[in-house]
């Protein structure tokens, strides 16, 4: 264990190396809030009630802050997979003795985490001067549950579109389908609240909704069976696609084409 | 019991194609072509324990191919290997902790942190305890002369310093072998001397197998006691280095500058002129060092005008292969 947190360590130092770098990085999400504040604004007075599907336009803009976290601070393995077999890299993370797949995920972690904070800090502070204060603290943990789940769904789908690069290289493509996935039925551009009930029941059956909506649903909604319900569903895409990986891995090991020799 | 024992050793890849135009690029879509390489065929050795081996060859030989399968990072189509008793592919974590490996194309250190905390990070990789962590890399950081480069970002260290990190690196954790894959590659004369003379000194001190993947012959000269020269996946030739020399390494290519012109017939006794420069200050000559002795040719330059720079060199290892393919014919 300790030569992974080592790896946790030495991603999470090189993430810090730069911190101008980080935190412009992170400004980006300050446009996003403002023009997800402003067309929801419109769509929530237009509702009369200042309510939709029971979400107020301060929940909706906190879920969408916690999406926004989430998508543009999680790790772009798939692509960071493929550039190591294209320029030949992968070749000094394979030889070392620990699992590559659990080299990834801390790897992952050490850089995700700093530049998760910066957004969530920093798109915090526009949208609570914008919309108001966060949700109650209450949901705080449950959500952190269900984010570290969202997270790991997403790592294992990456990690996935990844792997397909030891027999085709390429997979901008896929990664590129994937997250307009998660955009739409994931509930990052429209929380699945507003969609009708059919096209609810199907995105809840896959698991982009466990990748989005539900860490940030309960964060700003925070209801202890409806919180069971999700993770119980997240759990179990987490242990298929979690099996799926491990298995895609080792076959995809005996198919490795390494550029440069 | 061999540090390595490769037998019939065959790796294909399979390449896809595509000409050139818009109705190509279609037709690949609907039918695309792939044709079959074999990057090594039918390779064979052996590789005793704390040997210095060179495994030269053009590029494309198939040199990187085999070290990564002796590696365990790549699975062979076909044949068996075994390295320090494990079979790389099946035993790839097992083997990671008794060799070292250097890819000189690639770095491994952490490009934008000094390199002592890649050497850390490795410490913990392959489980040495911190004192005896610490303890090595003093001892590498005096062999490599690299003391005062550790605490500096890997990105501001020239190439020749970067690589002297990088090798001893690969050494943090005392493996039975270390597998080099062209470490001189990109660096200057004085560089190239530098990391040669530390990987030698380690390498006997501390009874290191060294297997050295090259297209220079001077690191031939330099590291290994036996060669294996390999080109289209097949060995060509394998003996002792001072064999090889003896019978194909026995020519030298001289390039002088002078201060002023040459005459267009420049000669110089012993010595084929290969090229008069069109401006006529620089000229380009082979001669055979079993004819000529090297301080004669080079007397007889000295006298013919002023030096202002002179480069002596082996001939190209494309040159020394042909050599060899005529010499078997």
């Amino acid at each position: 264990m300790k030569k992974y947190l080592a790896i946790f360590k030495i991603n999470l130092l090189n993430n810090l190396a730069y911190p101008a770098e980080l935190i412009t990085r992170a400004l980006m999400i300050l446009i996003f809030m403002w023009i997800f504040f402003q067309l929801w604004a419109v769509a929530f007075s237009e509702s009369g009630t200042g309510f939709l599907s029971g979400l107020s336009l301060r929940e909706a803009i906190w879920y969408f802050l916690l999406a926004e976290t989430l998508e543009l601070g999680r790790p772009r393995l798939a692509r960071l997979i493929s550039e190591q077999v294209k320029d030949g890299s992968i070749a000094y993370l394979l030889n070392k003795p620990y699992d590559f797949l659990i080299y990834q995920l801390f790897a992952g972690l050490g850089e995700s985490l700093p530049r998760m904070a910066m957004l969530f800090l920093l798109g915090g502070g526009l949208v609570w001067a914008m919309a108001g204060p966060p949700p109650g603290i209450s949901g705080w943990p449950l959500a952190a549950i269900l984010l570290a789940g969202a997270w790991l769904l997403h790592f294992c789908f990456n990690a996935l579109i990844g792997l397909a690069a030891f027999v085709s290289e390429e997979v901008a493509p896929f990664e590129w389908i994937y997250q307009k996935f998660t955009f739409v039925l994931g509930g990052m551009l429209i929380p699945l609240d507003f969609y009708p009930v059919w096209l609810q029941s199907i995105s809840k059956a896959l698991p982009f909704a466990y990748m989005m909506y539900a860490p940030a649903r309960i964060f700003v909604k925070p209801e202890w069976s409806h919180f069971l319900q999700l993770l119980s569903n997240q759990a179990g895409w987490l242990v298929l696609m979690g099996g799926l990986l491990i298995l895609a891995y080792a076959r995809g090991l005996r198919r490795l084409a390494i550029n440069g020799g | 019991m061999p540090a390595i024992r490769v037998t019939n050793l065959t790796k294909t890849f399979r390449t896809k194609h595509k000409a050139a135009g818009l109705a190509a690029s279609l037709r690949s879509l609907v039918r695309p072509q792939y044709s079959t390489v074999e990057a090594v065929r039918n390779l064979s050795f052996e590789m005793e324990a704390g040997e210095l081996l060179g495994f030269i060859g053009p590029n494309g030989a198939g040199k990187s191919t085999t070290i990564k399968i002796l590696t365990g990072i790549l699975y062979p189509t076909s044949g068996e290997a075994e390295v320090l008793g494990f079979i790389p592919w099946k035993q790839r974590r097992k083997l990671a902790y008794h060799i070292g490996t250097v890819f000189g194309q690639r770095p491994q250190l952490w490009y934008h942190l000094p390199a002592i905390d890649t050497f850390t990070l490795f410490g913990k990789i392959y489980e040495l305890e911190d004192r005896e962590a610490k303890k090595r890399i003093g001892k590498l950081s005096e062999a490599f002369e690299i003391r005062d480069l550790l605490q500096i970002p890997v990105r501001k260290l020239s190439l020749g310093q970067r690589m002297r990190c990088e090798v001893a690196a690969s050494l943090l954790h005392k493996p039975k072998l270390l597998l080099l894959d062209e470490p001189s590659i990109g660096l200057d004369v004085v560089a190239k001397q530098h990391i040669r003379d530390a990987i030698r000194e380690m390498a006997v001190h501390e009874n290191v197998g060294v297997l050295l993947t090259s297209h220079d012959a001077g690191d031939l000269e330099a590291l290994c006691k036996r060669v294996i020269i390999i080109n289209h996946g097949q060995i060509v030739y394998q003996d002792k280095v001072s064999t090889l020399k003896r019978s194909h390494l026995t020519s030298k290519l001289v390039e002088v500058r002078y201060a002023e012109q040459v005459p267009v017939d420049f000669q110089i006794p012993g010595t084929e002129t290969v090229k008069v420069a069109r401006e006529r200050y620089g000229v380009k000559l082979r001669f055979e060092t079993r004819h000529t002795a090297v301080e004669q040719v080079m007397a007889a330059l000295s006298a013919a005008g002023t030096l202002v720079d002179i480069t002596i060199s082996d001939p190209p290892l494309e040159e020394v292969i042909a050599s060899i393919y005529q010499t078997a014919s």
